[in-house]
């Protein structure tokens, strides 16, 4: 037998909550939260916690909040994140373009995702869903706004209370197309269970056939240590940091109409990025690494950038 | 051969980092390791030596001046004792993790409360964890051979760590005593300059302890946990070229005196083991098989050294010089490694630990002596009745 069969746990359910730092990562929290309340009340072992090498003080930021819940005693409670997860969960749209939500996902696993937009449109993006046995939509948006507040973050006891915001939604429409906990039970732990039952009856699903996937190989510790430079110094990034590529934090990409730009190169000195240049035509933006703040469309006195959503483009 | 004075350990310790023609230094003050800053200002005043000589807000600074010093590519020397040492705790481990050739002397002093100017041990030993190469000096001659012998190591690519040289206040640090000071040609030829394998520079900027993920964490600690390895052959070369160019022959782990046949011996580190060598001396003269073991390099431990050279003796009696409340035994940090080195041994070696010299106050002959009485009871017997023993107190 293989330590792997040796320590399985078939009973335990693996969430994880893809979300934005600061905007919405209260939300991502509540989620999880409220789910293994709710669990709890049905007599199933839980935790919950949020991802802790992501940087949820930074705006925009893609981080992950976890839940397990289980019939059984949780044997692996001491992890960095879920390996596995039977159910993601997708709070702001833009990240289901070059975010990868569904590494690792068990075969037969849901995706929810938070958007008005189609469910095929969403798989446009997704490309190959692989393991993937069922996908759902649901406008939690248009049901409950995000609560926007650092109590809670770190560890520290949430004074705002659970399931106000999206969450409430969000946790309803898991609950229906998975039926990981009562709906009933979901309704006695969140703070608006009126947005809550909303998203457990308008949201949308569609089954999808499992596809088989390529195991994906990890480095070994030996790798690591072969790969490791001396003291751990590194050079250091003098234009682009290869290891921290950020424009997978931006939700809305600046398009500039070069007909009302005067080149007055505001936006070039704003770009708290540095990720405008100067082009013949107006300022270029490095979509690599640009985050989508918006300073530069604020900043400019004529007009002439305008934030477009993410998803309305496909490269 | 140079010249013989009559100086103080600091006084040595100062001409040592003279000799090492060291680029940086940083001092605060704080008894009884003063005295060596303050020859060194005097030095670096009268032109004896070519150092930027900066003075620090406090032991935290010193420690992160000379960090950044040697990350640039600088020779670099600091210093302290007691509570000064555990100010800059903070500052040792990134400065051996990013494989900085410091070199910090501490002569050691009680830490508060008393305040109390004696020495302890325990100021310096409180760092033995953090990836420094440490070792004790008993008499000015070796203070400042032990500075030269230290940055050769540490600074050897193979190594590329920072050194603790350490000297028991007071006893070593300002009673004078014979040094043969050396002269610059025959330093050149032992210490070659210094040159680390990566040096801050803004032309090819670099990042030196960055921010990693968990998972860089075992491979980054196991560099170091290996690296440390590295020193007992490096040290062994130094310690032989130094015999060659200054005919001066130490031991790289431990100095033994009258071990021959001895049956009995005390092991321990530092300014009392040269009583111990005095209390020795005079039992041999009674017929008595007694000796001592002077451990010298304290990081690395030298275990497989400790345990084939002590595994002869039917009794070790292990002094610690220092404070460890509530340490498994009793007795202090080094019974406990010397306990844990001849483990495999079981019953054939008996280990007893003697705590003595606490803030400060002299081991006494007759101290040593009653410790050699117990050693033999127990080579006679057979029976460790106490792991370790307080002294005056108890024995």
């Amino acid at each position: 037998m293989s330590s792997n069969e040796l320590f399985i746990e078939p009973n335990l359910k693996q969430i994880t909550v893809w979300s934005r730092g600061v905007i919405m990562n209260k939300d991502a929290r509540d989620v999880v939260v409220a789910l293994t309340e709710a669990a709890s009340k049905e007599g199933k072992y839980v935790q919950a916690w949020e991802n802790y090498v992501d940087l949820p003080d930074r705006i925009n930021v893609p981080v992950r909040a976890y839940a397990r819940i289980s019939s059984d005693p949780i044997a692996s409670r001491y992890v960095y994140e879920n390996e596995a997860p039977d159910i993601v969960v997708v709070l702001e749209e833009t990240l289901v373009k070059g975010v990868p939500v569904l590494k690792g996902i068990k075969p037969g696993s849901t995706l929810v995702v938070n958007t008005r937009r189609s469910i095929d449109t969403i798989l446009k993006f997704l490309g190959d869903t692989g393991n993937l046995g069922q996908i759902a939509t649901v406008d939690a948006s248009s049901m409950a706004e995000a609560v926007v507040t650092l109590s809670g973050s770190e560890g520290a006891t949430d004074a705002t209370g659970i399931g106000a915001g999206i969450a409430a939604p969000i946790a309803g429409a898991v609950a229906r197309v998975t039926g990981i906990v009562d709906v009933e039970n979901l309704a006695r732990v969140v703070k608006n269970p009126a947005a809550m039952r909303r998203g457990y009856e308008e949201v949308q699903v569609r089954k999808l056939e499992v596809r088989p996937v390529a195991k994906e190989s990890q480095t070994t510790a030996k790798e690591l240590l072969r790969q490791m430079p001396f003291a751990g110094t590194v050079p250091s990034p003098q234009e682009e940091n290869e290891g921290m590529v950020t424009g997978n934090w931006r939700m809305k990409r600046p398009i500039l109409n070069t007909e009302a730009c005067t080149q007055c190169w505001t936006c070039w000195i704003y770009c708290p990025d540095s990720c405008i240049k100067k082009g013949e035509d107006g300022p270029l933006f490095n979509l690599k690494y640009c985050k989508g703040c918006g300073l530069c469309a604020t900043v400019c006195p004529t007009g002439a950038i305008t934030e477009v959503p993410e998803l309305d483009f496909e490269d | 051969m140079g010249k013989v004075k009559n100086i103080s350990g600091c006084v040595a310790v100062a001409n040592g980092v003279r000799l090492a023609d060291v680029d940086v230094i940083c001092s605060y003050p704080i008894r009884p390791y003063t005295g060596i800053m303050s020859e060194l200002a005097r030095m670096v005043a009268d032109g004896e030596l070519d150092a930027e000589f900066v003075h620090g807000e406090g032991e935290h600074a010193q420690l992160s001046v000379v960090y950044g010093a040697s990350a640039a590519g600088a020779r670099v020397f600091t210093g302290s004792s007691g509570v000064g040492v555990t100010y800059a705790f903070e500052v040792y481990s990134p400065i051996s993790g990013e494989r900085l050739p410091v070199q910090m002397a501490i002569a050691d002093r009680t830490l508060d409360p008393p305040g109390d100017f004696g020495s302890e041990h325990t100021d310096a030993e409180c760092c033995r964890d953090q990836g420094w190469i440490q070792g004790w000096a008993s008499t000015p001659q070796e203070a400042l051979d032990n500075t030269l012998i230290f940055y050769r190591v540490g600074e050897d690519p193979r190594v590329l760590l920072p050194q603790f040289a350490c000297l028991d206040g007071y006893f070593v640090s300002h009673i004078l005593g014979p040094v043969d000071i050396p002269e610059p040609e025959q330093v050149k030829e032992f210490l070659p300059p210094y040159k680390n394998h990566h040096v801050l520079d803004p032309r090819n900027p670099q990042i030196i302890g960055p921010q990693i993920e968990p998972a860089m964490g075992p491979p980054l600690q196991y560099q170091r946990y290996q690296v440390l390895k590295n020193v007992f052959k490096v040290l062994e070369e130094a310690c032989d070229d130094f015999a060659r160019i200054f005919g001066r022959r130490y031991d790289p782990y431990m100095e033994e005196y009258c071990t021959g046949d001895a049956e009995v011996v005390i092991f321990g580190q530092g300014a009392h083991m040269e009583t111990a060598k005095a209390v020795v001396k005079r039992l041999r003269n009674l017929g008595e098989k007694v000796g001592a073991v002077r451990l010298r390099t304290f990081r690395p431990f030298p275990t497989e050294q400790v345990k084939e050279r002590l595994s002869r003796f039917k009794a070790v009696g292990v002094l610690d010089n220092s404070t460890n409340f509530g340490i498994s035994g009793g007795g202090g940090v080094l019974l406990s490694e010397v306990r844990t080195a001849l483990y495999d041994f079981g019953d054939k070696v008996k280990t007893v630990g003697f705590v003595a010299g606490l803030g400060g106050e002299v081991v006494t002959h007759d101290e040593f002596y009653r410790m050699f009485q117990k050693l033999q009871e127990i080579a006679k017997t057979g029976k460790v009745e106490k792991t370790a023993y307080w002294l005056p107190f108890e024995l």
